[in-house]
């Protein structure tokens, strides 16, 4: 079994993989600080794409002034998706209040009531089905390696997030911004002592975290081909069960679990019809749950 | 009202909720002074500094402090004021370095400032350079209890809070952290003190307050205050009479 055909499936595995990745990325940032669960995280993922579109078909600029615009985007959508969906909730800085579960649960339910407008108007606008994209654009060149042979859009997929994932690294670990996520996270009453503007702490994590879910939305629809309002909905699911495999708020455990399901719907879809491919991601949510209910990487708790 | 003073708080109410925690309570600690605040568990002493850090919101009467009036102000404009605290229960970056929490203490200095800071953190508490690459939540207690007040003071603090420092620590540590109090004026920092440990709290400080109910009901020299025959009975294990 395996044959070259198979080397090809785990490099295409790996590629979606990555940008599961970059996707759960966004929600374990978001989760590490606040914890919860950001719902309208695939929207971004899909608002990064449409940006993009929106400006090849304007004035058709060079491939990086996409990407550039569809990072713009994504850090405007996630700074509006928290002042529209988060920060109401959080007028309440009383411990009890700081705790309550209720307040939580709002966040999670405003975020949805934001993910399922924001999807009804791009569908309003640009209607449901797939947008026709220009030919040049899509990043499905054949290169050929040996007798293998990829699309440049893989090639670009693992340059973007090896650098996003580098990149973020080094945000979390060596600025002022990324040590106060992490602190937020970790303990955000002790943030709030050692003088840690918790408000503009968040603001950071999300627009962070849209940035990383509007660039892979973006790639994904070039590399696919599929730009449509909902195209959100199935990466943000992975992603989620990238994250919650991964123990919620760890990022090393979410790219891992991420690289982990891109590679498993790969080798099924191998051997299986096309559709089985998401039933692993659903299968790996259920075992987890049942057996690893901390996640595989969420023993120690290490958050962010 | 002398300007004399670096904190002033004025008949300063707190709710949480329905409860009423503060109840108009009164104090003031002077530039360069020790000032400790006793009472029994559950007198509002915890909620008075998270009060003062901006933690809590008041809602009424006033906190200045250097001559500003910081009543109700985000706390990490209060810590930029100068007002730093190591909280009750340490509240450290447990996931984080030693390094980063310390780092993430003078987050507001700039680079050449914060490793000054460091370096004289460093020194004061050896255990920290030693352990300085290790995980903060790997620390002993009263490691820990070093590593909050090291980050409390990496912001340079004209003043600086601490919410029952020796609470669950070995005597022996107990002592190091009551004579570091004194290190820490000498240093130019004022001191407000909570405590549990009466008797060593007076030890250090210049002027007590004792706290009930949410609000002072005895205040006076740390001297008057150790022969105070209520403060005896209640907070020193002494006789009355």
């Amino acid at each position: 079994m395996f044959d070259i055909f198979f080397v090809q499936q785990l490099v295409n595995g790996l590629s979606i993989g990555l940008i599961y990745a970059l996707v759960a990325i966004g929600f374990t940032l978001i989760f590490g600080v606040l914890n919860v669960v950001n719902f309208a995280h695939g929207e971004i993922y899909m608002i990064g794409s449409f940006a993009g579109l929106m400006a090849i078909t304007t004035f058709a600029p060079p491939l990086f002034v996409v990407i550039l615009i569809a990072l713009a985007a994504g850090a405007l959508a996630g700074f509006g998706l928290e002042r529209l969906a988060f920060r109401p909730f959080r007028r309440f800085r009383d411990e009890a209040s700081l705790k309550s579960k209720a307040i939580r649960e709002a966040t999670l339910l405003s975020s949805l009531a934001v993910s399922i407008i924001v999807r009804e108007i791009a569908e309003k606008i640009f209607g449901s089905n797939m947008q026709s994209i220009p030919q040049d654009y899509l990043l499905l060149k054949p290169i050929q390696i040996g007798s293998l042979s990829f699309a440049d859009g893989q090639f670009l997929i693992f340059g973007l997030s090896i650098v996003m994932l580098g990149g973020l690294q080094w945000l979390l670990k060596r600025t002022r911004i990324g040590l106060s996520i992490r602190a937020v996270a970790n303990n955000p009453m002790g943030a709030a002592y050692v003088g840690i503007n918790t408000e503009r702490t968040i603001i950071a994590t999300f627009v962070i975290g849209s940035t990383l879910g509007a660039i892979a939305g973006l790639i994904v629809g070039l590399y696919q081909g599929a730009i449509f309002p909902a195209m959100g909905f199935v990466p943000g699911v992975k992603a989620f069960v990238a994250m919650v495999m991964g123990g919620l708020s760890s990022i090393g455990g979410a790219v891992v679990c991420a690289l982990i399901l891109g590679m498993a719907e790969a080798i099924t879809t191998s051997f299986f019809a096309q559709g089985w491919g998401d039933l692993v991601a659903y299968l790996f949510l259920v075992i987890t749950l049942i057996f690893f209910p901390t996640g595989l990487f969420g023993g120690g708790r290490e958050r962010v | 009202m002398s300007t004399a003073n670096l904190l002033d708080i004025k008949a300063l109410h707190v709710r949480m909720g329905e409860q009423s925690i503060l109840n108009g309570l009164s104090l003031h600690v002077p530039t360069g002074g020790i000032v400790t605040v006793l009472g029994s568990n559950g007198v509002g002493k915890t909620t008075l500094m998270r009060a003062i850090s901006g933690v809590y919101h008041s809602t009424s009467g006033s906190i200045e402090f250097d001559g500003t009036d910081i009543t109700n102000w985000p706390s990490h404009r209060i810590v930029a004021a100068g007002l730093a605290q190591a909280p009750e229960g340490r509240q450290i970056f447990s996931s984080m370095t030693i390094a980063e929490n310390l780092r993430i203490g003078g987050v507001g200095l700039s680079p050449q400032a914060l490793a000054e800071e460091e370096e004289k953190q460093l020194q004061r508490f050896a255990i920290l350079r030693s352990r300085y690459r290790q995980k903060a939540g790997t620390l002993s207690g009263g490691e820990q209890q070093m590593l909050c007040i090291a980050r409390a003071l990496m912001c340079r603090p004209k003043l600086l809070l601490m919410d029952e420092p020796s609470l669950g620590l070995a005597p022996k540590v107990v002592r190091q952290i009551f004579d570091l109090i004194t290190q820490i004026r000498e240093e130019g920092h004022s001191v407000l003190l909570v405590e549990q440990n009466a008797r060593a709290a007076l030890r250090v400080a210049d002027y007590a307050y004792v706290m009930d109910g949410g609000r002072i009901v005895i205040e006076g020299s740390s001297t008057e205050l150790s022969d105070d025959a209520r403060v005896r009975a209640a907070y020193l294990g002494g006789h009355t009479g």
